[in-house]
C-alpha cells in the first residue's frame, strides 16, 4: 500500500523560520502530565509521535518562571538548568526521527495559582482569575513589565540549550500575552493599555526580544487566541484578531491559531458531544488573509480528506493536531502507506483533558491504551511482543475491554476465541452512541471491528463469536481454551442501590412497570411516561444524556441528584454545554437532594445536607446529629434510576468455585477485566484489556506488572551547585 | 446412515490483485481462502439433522482442491462433520462447476449417503450449478434454494420450502435420497470451540484422486467441464457520477427529482 497521490501535498515539507518541517503534521501543545519532573515520559511520549511521522511535536504549556506556576495541575517547566536537562531527553529522541521539538513558553498570570511556588503572579491590571477565583495578580509597572519578558527571554535561551527548535510566546488560552490585548482584562491608561498599538505592546515587545534572543537559531512561534467568543469586550478575529495578526506577523516564523478562553476551552478543544472536526474553522480561515507566514490551526483532525480541503482552501497551511495525536500517535504514517482505514480516530471524549483538569495524573486516551504508558511500561501502540506460547484463549464479552484484549492478544499471535451474546461488538457503547451527540464515541468500536476483521483473516483458529447464547461454566469449562478471559461488563443498579447509602431505595425496583434502568431506556421496550424523574448518583454523563434525550422526545425531565451533576464533564470541557443544552430543554434539577424510597407515581425525596448541623455523641443506636426532617414527595410517571453500576461477574464467580476442575479440562488460567472486575471509565476498562493481554504469560497476570517510577531521589543532585541533602539557613 | 456436505473453499480478494499471465485467473498470490458461505449454512443443516436424530448419522465433508483446501475442511470439522475427502490431483486445474459435479457423483457412489446438502452456490464464480449437476448425473431427485428442511422419521421423504422470487415460498415433498441446495438464513451456523478446532487437528483427512474414485479419462480436468474461462478482466467503469451542487434545500430537491425520475414518478 502507498500513499494516496491526492494526500500528496499533506506530506510537503515547509519552512518556519530558520527550520523546516518536514511534513504538515503537527502536534501542538498539549498536557499529558509528563512535564520536566517525568522526562522519560515526555521522551518517551512525544518521540513516539515523531517515529509515526509528525514533523513538530511540542511540550505542554511550559513555565518561564516560578512566577507562573501552575500547580495543582501539571506544566513543563524552563526553570533551571535541571530542567534543560530534562527536556533535552525529549529534544534529543524527537531529532533521532528527523522532526522538530518545540517548547510553548508560558506566563499564566492570576490564572496560575502558585500554589508550589507561592510567588505573586503578575498582570497587565489586577484582578482575579475568572478560572481560579482566589489568585488575583499584582498589576505590573514598567519595571515589571521589563522584568517578566526578561524571564521570557532568558527561558528561551534555556529552551535553546535544551535543543528545541520551535520556541513559542503563548498567548492562547488567555495567558499573559493575550492579557495585555484584551480589554477584557487590561485596564491599563498608559502605553500598554487602551489602543489596540498599545494592548499590542507587551506581546510584540516580547516577540522581539525573544526574536533577538534565539531567533536564529530557532523557528519564533505564537499561539494566539484570534477570538476569545466574548463578543466585543474581548478579541474578535475580524476585530483585534487581524489587527494584530498584521502587526505581529513580522515577527513570527509560525502562527499557530485557535479560539476561546482558558475558563471555557472546551470551545478550542472542542469534545464531540457538541462539536464536530473542524469547528474552529469559521474563525481561523480568516488568518491566511493577512498573515504571510505560516498558519496551522486545530480542530481534531483526524480525516485525510478534511485535512487536504484545509490546506487546499488556504484555510492553513499546516495540520495543527493534540488530541487525534494521542489517539493514533502514527496518523500521519497511515497516510503515508494508504492505511487511512488504520487510523485509529480520536471519538472527541476529552477524557485525555480531564486528567490535566482533575490535577496532572498521567493522561490516558479511551482509544489508545498505550498512551502515557509508553516509557513507564514500555507499550508501543503499533508494535507487540510476540507470543510466548501456543495457548489459546477465550474472551467471553466483546465490550470496550474485552474487544481490546482480543485484538492486542492476535497482534501477538495468539488465538482467540472472542465470544458475546450481542451480534456486534462494542458491548454497552453500542447503547451510549445513541445518546445525542456521542455517536463518533462509535470509532472505539469500529476501530477494534476493523482490525478484528483484518486479524482474523491472519489467523484462520481466531475467531468472532457474535449472537450466541450467554455462557455457561459448564460451555467455559468445556470450550478447550488454554485461558479464558471473562469480560461481561457490568449493568445498572435496578434497586437505587448507590454510592452515597451504599444501599438500595425501598420500592425501587426496575422489574416493576415504572422504573427503568438506563439500558431499560434503550431497550425501548417500557413505556416512558410525560413526567420522567431521573435519580442520579453518578457524576457523569448518563443522566444529563438521558435527560436531554428525553426531553428532546418531549417529556417533561427532573433530575433529583445527590450528588454533583455531571462533575467530571467539569474535566472533559462538556459541561458549560451540557449546562447550556439542560437549561434549554426546561430540564429541572434538584442538588444535593437524594431518594428515600418510591412508590408508583411518588418519590419521596429528601436534602442531602438536611441533618442536623451539631454533631454529639448520643448513644448507641442513636444518630450523632438531629434526624433529616425535609423529606416530602414528588410525583412522576417514570422514574429512571442512575444511582450506581455493577460488575456482571457472576460466571467469573462461579469458575472460581469450579477452579479444581479448570485443570482436568486444561485451563491455566480464569481472569476477569473490564467493568466486570469493577465499573469504570471507557478509557480504563480499554486498559485493562489492553494491559492483561500484554502481560497473559506472566505468574499471574490478574494483577499489573510494575512499572517503571520517575521519582525524585533523595540525595541526588539534579544539578551543579544544589545541594540535595536537608539543609537549614540559620 | 451418511450425509455428504460437499463444500468449497473459495477465494476473496482484496482491492488490489493482479491476474495470471494467461489472464484466465487471478494470481494465486492474491488469493484469500475461506469457506464458502453458504456451505456454512448446508454443514449446519447436516449437524441439526445429526443431532435430532437418534440413530447415528455419519457426517462427510468432501471437497476439490489441493492442500491449501484442508483448512475448510478442518473448520467443518471442529464444528463436528466426522470425516473428511479431499480429492486432487494436477489434472483437475481448471475444473469447473460440472466437472466438480462429476467428482461429487464418484464420491457418492462410493459412500452411499441418504442425502447430499451442498450450498446454493460459491460465493466466488455463483454458477450455483454443482449440486443439482450432482443430482443430474446421479439420477437423483433435487431441490435447490431451500429455505427449510424437514426429514420424516424413517428418512425416506422430506418436505422443504423453497425461496422463490419476490418473497414466494413454495413447499414440497421430495424423495430421499436427494440432493438438497441450501439457502442461507436456514438456520444460524454455529462456531467451532476451541476444543474442536485443537481436536479437528488430529482428524486425518482423507487424500482422493480421480483415480481412485474410479474416475475415466473423459469425466476429469476440462475434458468433464462443461465451459472454459477464456478470459478474467476488470470491466470498464462507465462514470455516472453527479455531483449535487447549490445550497442544501438546492441540493435535497435536485436530489429528490432525480429519484422520482427513476421511479418513474
Amino acid at each position: 500500500m502507498a500513499l494516496d497521490p491526492k494526500y500528496a501535498p499533506l506530506f510537503e515539507p515547509i519552512k518556519i523560520g530558520p527550520k523546516i518541517l518536514r511534513n504538515r503534521f503537527y502536534q501542538v501543545p498539549h498536557c499529558i502530565g509528563a512535564g520536566s519532573d517525568r522526562p522519560g515520559f515526555q521522551a518517551a511520549h512525544r518521540s513516539l509521535k515523531a517515529e509515526g511521522g509528525w514533523a513538530g511535536i511540542n511540550t505542554e504549556y511550559c513555565s518561564i518562571h516560578p512566577e507562573s506556576d501552575d500547580t495543582h495541575r501539571l506544566s513543563a517547566r524552563l526553570w533551571d538548568d535541571g530542567d534543560v536537562h530534562n527536556l533535552r531527553a525529549m529534544t534529543d529522541h524527537i531529532h533521532k526521527y528527523g522532526s522538530l521539538a518545540g517548547v510553548e513558553m508560558w506566563y499564566g498570570s492570576s490564572h496560575a495559582p502558585n500554589m508550589e511556588s507561592r510567588c505573586t503572579p503578575r498582570g497587565p491590571s489586577q484582578y482575579n482569575s475568572e478560572f481560579e477565583n482566589l489568585t488575583y495578580c499584582k498589576e505590573m509597572d514598567l519595571d515589571d513589565i521589563t522584568h517578566v519578558q526578561q524571564y521570557y527571554v532568558e527561558a528561551a535561551l534555556r529552551a535553546r540549550d535544551a535543543g528545541f527548535d520551535i520556541v513559542y510566546v503563548y498567548g492562547a488560552h488567555s495567558y499573559l500575552p493575550l492579557q495585555f490585548l484584551s480589554p477584557y482584562y487590561n485596564k491599563r491608561k498608559d502605553k500598554y493599555g487602551g489602543s489596540l498599538e498599545n494592548r499590542a505592546r507587551f506581546w510584540i515587545e516580547t516577540l522581539e526580544k525573544v526574536g533577538k534572543a534565539v531567533g536564529n537559531d530557532c523557528a519564533i512561534a505564537t499561539r494566539f487566541a484570534i477570538d476569545t467568543l466574548y463578543g466585543p469586550s474581548s478579541i474578535e478575529i475580524e476585530e483585534d484578531g487581524l489587527h494584530f495578526i498584521e502587526l505581529a506577523d513580522p515577527l513570527v516564523d509560525l502562527w499557530d491559531v485557535n479560539i476561546g478562553d482558558i475558563a471555557e476551552w472546551g470551545e478550542d478543544a472542542g469534545p464531540s458531544r457538541f462539536y464536530r472536526q473542524g469547528h474552529q474553522l469559521p474563525w481561523t480561515i480568516h488568518v491566511k488573509r493577512i498573515a504571510k507566514k505560516p498558519v496551522l490551526g486545530v480542530g481534531r483532525f483526524t480525516d485525510p480528506e478534511k485535512m487536504m480541503e484545509i490546506v487546499r482552501s488556504g484555510a492553513a497551511d499546516i495540520i495543527g493536531a493534540a488530541r487525534p495525536s494521542i489517539a493514533d500517535p502514527f496518523l500521519p504514517n497511515k497516510i503515508l502507506e494508504g492505511r487511512v482505514d488504520d487510523i485509529r480516530v480520536c471519538i472527541g471524549c476529552n477524557v485525555c483533558i480531564s486528567r490535566w483538569e482533575i490535577g496532572g495524573p498521567p493522561m490516558i486516551c479511551t482509544q489508545n491504551a498505550t498512551a502515557g504508558e509508553e516509557y513507564r511500561r514500555g507499550w508501543h501502540p503499533e508494535r507487540f511482543p510476540k507470543k510466548t506460547s501456543d495457548d489459546s484463549i477465550l474472551i467471553v464479552g466483546a465490550g470496550p475491554s474485552g474487544s481490546e484484549c482480543a485484538r492486542v492478544l492476535m497482534e501477538r499471535g495468539y488465538t482467540v476465541h472472542l465470544y458475546d451474546t450481542s451480534e456486534k461488538i462494542g458491548g454497552h457503547l453500542n447503547d451510549i452512541i445513541t445518546l445525542p451527540g456521542l455517536g463518533e464515541w462509535g470509532y472505539h468500536r469500529d476501530y477494534r471491528e476493523s482490525q478484528l476483521a483484518k486479524l482474523i483473516k491472519k489467523n484462520k483458529h481466531s475467531q468472532l463469536s457474535l449472537g450466541q447464547n450467554p455462557m455457561t461454566v459448564e460451555n467455559v469449562l468445556k470450550y478447550g481454551a488454554d485461558k479464558i478471559v471473562i469480560a461481561t461488563g457490568s449493568s445498572w443498579n435496578t434497586d437505587g442501590n448507590n454510592g452515597l447509602t451504599h444501599d438500595s431505595i425501598p420500592g425501587i425496583d426496575a422489574s416493576n412497570n415504572w422504573t427503568l434502568t438506563p439500558e431499560q431506556v434503550f431497550s425501548g421496550k417500557k413505556k416512558i411516561g410525560k413526567r420522567v424523574v431521573i435519580l442520579n448518583a453518578d457524576t457523569y454523563f448518563m443522566s444529563p444524556s438521558i435527560a436531554e434525550q428525553l426531553a428532546k422526545n418531549g417529556h417533561e425531565v427532573t433530575i433529583v441528584s445527590g450528588v454533583h451533576l455531571a462533575n467530571y464533564m467539569h474535566f472533559t470541557l462538556e459541561y458549560s454545554n451540557m449546562r447550556r443544552r439542560l437549561h434549554e430543554l426546561h430540564v429541572q434539577e434538584l442538588n444535593d437532594v437524594f431518594a428515600s424510597r418510591a412508590e408508583e407515581g411518588h418519590l419521596e425525596i429528601f436534602d442531602t445536607y438536611g441533618d442536623g448541623s451539631t454533631r454529639i455523641y448520643a448513644g448507641p443506636g442513636k444518630l450523632p446529629r438531629r434526624e433529616n426532617d425535609t423529606h416530602r414527595s414528588i410525583e412522576f410517571d417514570s422514574l429512571i434510576v442512575v444511582t450506581g453500576r455493577h460488575s456482571n461477574d457472576s460466571l467469573y464467580r462461579e469458575l472460581k468455585t469450579q477452579q479444581g476442575d479448570w485443570s482436568a479440562n486444561g485451563i491455566k488460567g480464569v481472569y476477569i477485566i473490564g467493568d466486570a472486575e469493577a465499573p469504570r471509565l471507557i478509557a480504563d476498562a480499554t486498559f485493562t484489556g489492553h494491559r492483561l493481554a500484554r502481560e497473559i504469560e506472566e505468574t499471574n497476570p490478574q494483577f499489573p506488572l510494575p512499572y517503571k517510577r520517575e521519582v525524585a531521589i533523595y540525595g541526588a543532585q539534579r544539578m551543579q551547585n544544589f545541594n540535595p541533602l536537608i539543609e537549614y539557613k540559620f | 446412515m451418511k450425509i455428504l456436505v460437499p463444500i468449497k473453499q473459495v477465494v476473496t480478494l482484496d482491492e488490489d490483485f493482479e491476474f495470471t499471465p494467461d489472464n484466465r485467473d487471478v494470481d494465486h498470490d492474491f488469493h484469500i481462502y475461506d469457506l464458502n458461505e453458504w456451505d456454512d449454512y448446508s454443514l449446519e443443516e447436516a449437524l441439526l439433522i445429526k443431532e435430532s436424530n437418534d440413530s447415528p448419522i455419519e457426517i462427510i465433508v468432501c471437497t476439490v482442491g489441493n492442500e491449501y483446501a484442508d483448512e475448510s475442511l478442518r473448520k467443518c470439522l471442529a464444528k463436528g462433520a466426522d470425516r473428511a475427502i479431499r480429492v486432487w490431483s494436477n489434472e483437475l486445474k481448471n475444473t469447473d462447476s460440472i466437472g466438480i459435479a462429476r467428482i461429487i457423483a464418484h464420491i457418492a457412489r462410493r459412500e452411499e449417503p441418504q442425502l447430499i446438502l451442498t450450498g446454493v452456490q460459491s460465493s466466488d464464480f455463483a454458477h450455483s450449478t454443482t449440486g443439482v449437476a450432482t443430482a443430474g448425473i446421479l439420477g437423483w431427485p433435487y431441490a435447490a434454494v431451500v429455505n427449510r428442511f424437514e426429514p420424516d422419521h424413517d428418512f425416506t421423504k422430506a418436505s422443504i420450502l423453497r425461496e422463490l422470487e419476490g418473497g414466494l415460498e413454495e413447499a414440497m415433498n421430495i424423495d430421499l435420497p436427494a440432493v438438497i441446495t441450501i439457502q442461507v438464513g436456514i438456520n444460524k451456523p454455529r462456531y467451532a470451540s476451541l476444543r474442536g478446532i485443537k481436536q479437528a487437528q488430529s482428524i486425518p483427512i482423507e487424500e482422493a484422486t480421480p483415480d481412485s474414485l474410479g474416475m475415466i479419462d473423459s469425466e476429469i480436468g476440462e475434458s468433464g467441464s462443461a465451459s472454459i474461462i477464456k478470459k478474467m478482466f476488470i470491466p470498464e467503469k462507465l462514470s455516472t457520477a453527479i455531483i449535487i451542487e447549490g445550497t442544501p434545500a438546492q441540493q435535497a430537491s435536485k436530489l429528490a427529482k432525480i429519484i422520482n425520475d427513476f421511479k418513474g414518478v
